[in-house]
């Protein structure tokens, strides 16, 4: 319980990070899930799918009044399942997870960017100073959305994949080719975002070249 | 000119842009948190006219949106702007100005180049092996030196150059910055792939049949472009359900 209570405070903070508070980028996937894996008690599995899911949201960002996948809930969420689950399927199973977690946290900010409509003071009203509490207020409801979402996220999570991941078929690096692909629509997606294959092919393959002979005797 | 507002007001205008999007809403956007961020200095400007005090922060409560951290450039200048004692519709009429160029520069730059280069620098760490800390610290601290130097830099040059910042962001070639970026990522990417497929517990060891579709799915992206994110979201979300389904029914 106070396990689960810590992990939504951090689920919360982070949330914060991504649009109200700082943009310090601590609630990116990669972050996220070293400083969840942490909090679980298992950094390198928290690293794991903090990688996968920041491969994933490459081409996610919290631009402007755009819907996007919440990475930061979604990522402790998944962690926070993962980690409490032995098997194979756990870190699939978490991924999948944190990808639906994350639509849902999107949605939740779109409400929340609703209803800081209704609480900022209008421009031509009486009191325009009451910005300062209405906006602190504002900051203190994403908190509170952060954490509910964490929160909900994780203990469905932990009873749903717990019930799912002795069933699970596929071996450890089945499952880790069946996250990979998903990784890899990101990678070309976001080649095609730079100019495509065409234009930046002697950068994208002298980097192929590279990361092939680094992997290999590094 | 600005000997009105002290370096303990603008630095808290500056702490306070850090959380420029904390009320974000549909109806005025970014608005109140402008608001928010100019109020210690107008309090300090306006102290002995409320009445003035008022009506400036009922013109910054009014809709504004910009890359939240090139909007420190319009926040630098509209406190010149109002410790010089310009009228409410100059200062209008250089946010509504200055919103547009400040979003499309800071979104090409931070969020489409900056951002995911330096998150392909993280993620080409960590499948090189790197310890996952370093990999993380590195992404951190890279990302940070620029977006807080942005910021820094943003609300410095709107300070200084009040309405004629614009030529100042011409100046600092804010596109060509966007390009270089770019062209680094590509090869960061390139890094992130080749890793990826010949790394320990990667595509390489996964196994030839996944490396192939891997490969596919990659094509597909590159063709297909954003709109593949989403199917592509939920395919794998399907699949890992279906394989769990199935590993419950056999």
């Amino acid at each position: 319980m106070m396990e689960v209570l810590r992990l939504s405070l951090v689920g919360g903070l982070l949330a914060l990070d991504a649009t109200s508070v700082g943009q310090f980028m601590i609630s990116r996937p990669l972050v996220a899930g070293l400083l969840a894996g942490w909090v679980s008690g298992d950094p390198p599995l928290g690293l794991l799918i903090g990688a996968l899911l920041e491969l994933y949201l490459l081409v996610s960002f919290p631009t402007g009044g755009a819907r996007f996948p919440e990475g930061a809930t979604a990522t402790v969420v998944a962690v926070a399942t993962a980690a409490a689950t032995d098997g194979v399927g756990a870190v699939p199973l978490a991924v999948a997870l944190g990808l639906v977690w994350g639509q849902l946290g999107g949605f939740t900010i779109t409400w929340l960017r609703r209803l800081n409509g209704r609480l900022v003071p209008v421009p031509d009203g009486p009191h325009p100073e009451a910005v300062t509490w209405a906006h602190l207020g504002a900051v203190g409801l994403d908190f509170l959305r952060g954490v509910a979402v964490t929160a909900s996220g994780i203990v469905l999570g932990r009873v749903a994949v717990a019930a799912v991941v002795r069933a699970w078929p596929l071996g450890a690096r089945g499952s880790m080719g069946l996250l990979l692909v998903g990784g890899a629509v990101s990678a070309g997606i976001f080649l095609r975002s730079l100019g495509g294959f065409r234009r930046r092919r002697l950068l994208f393959m002298g980097g192929v070249a590279l990361g092939i002979l680094g992997a290999r005797f590094l | 000119m600005m000997a009105s507002l002290s370096r303990r007001t603008l630095a808290s205008a500056f702490a306070r842009s850090f959380m420029i999007q904390g009320s974000w809403n549909y109806q005025t956007m970014l608005g109140s948190g402008f608001a928010f961020a100019m109020l210690p200095a107008l309090r300090r400007l306006f102290a002995e006219d409320p009445e003035a005090m008022r009506d400036s922060v009922r013109r910054h409560l009014e809709h504004f949106n910009a890359h939240p951290y090139l909007s420190n450039v319009a926040l630098g200048a509209a406190l010149r702007l109002e410790a010089e004692g310009e009228d409410g519709d100059t200062v209008r009429r250089f946010k509504t100005a200055v919103r547009g160029p400040l979003g499309g520069l800071g979104d090409a730059l931070v969020w489409a180049a900056w951002l995911p280069a330096v998150s392909l620098a993280g993620l080409s760490l960590l499948w090189l092996g790197a310890p996952g800390w370093v990999a993380v610290l590195a992404f951190l601290v890279i990302y940070n030196a620029g977006h807080i130097g942005l910021r820094a830099w943003g609300f410095h040059a709107g300070l200084q150059e009040g309405s004629a910042v614009g030529q100042r962001l011409s100046r600092a070639s804010l596109g060509n910055l966007t390009a270089r970026v770019r062209a680094v990522s590509a090869a960061l990417l390139g890094l992130l792939v080749g890793a990826v497929l010949a790394g320990r517990g990667g595509l390489g060891a996964a196994g030839p049949s996944w490396g192939v579709v891997a490969i596919l799915a990659f094509l597909g992206g590159l063709v297909i472009g954003p709109r593949l994110w989403r199917p592509t979201a939920v395919v794998l979300v399907a699949a890992v359900a279906f394989l769990a389904t199935w590993g419950l029914m056999t």
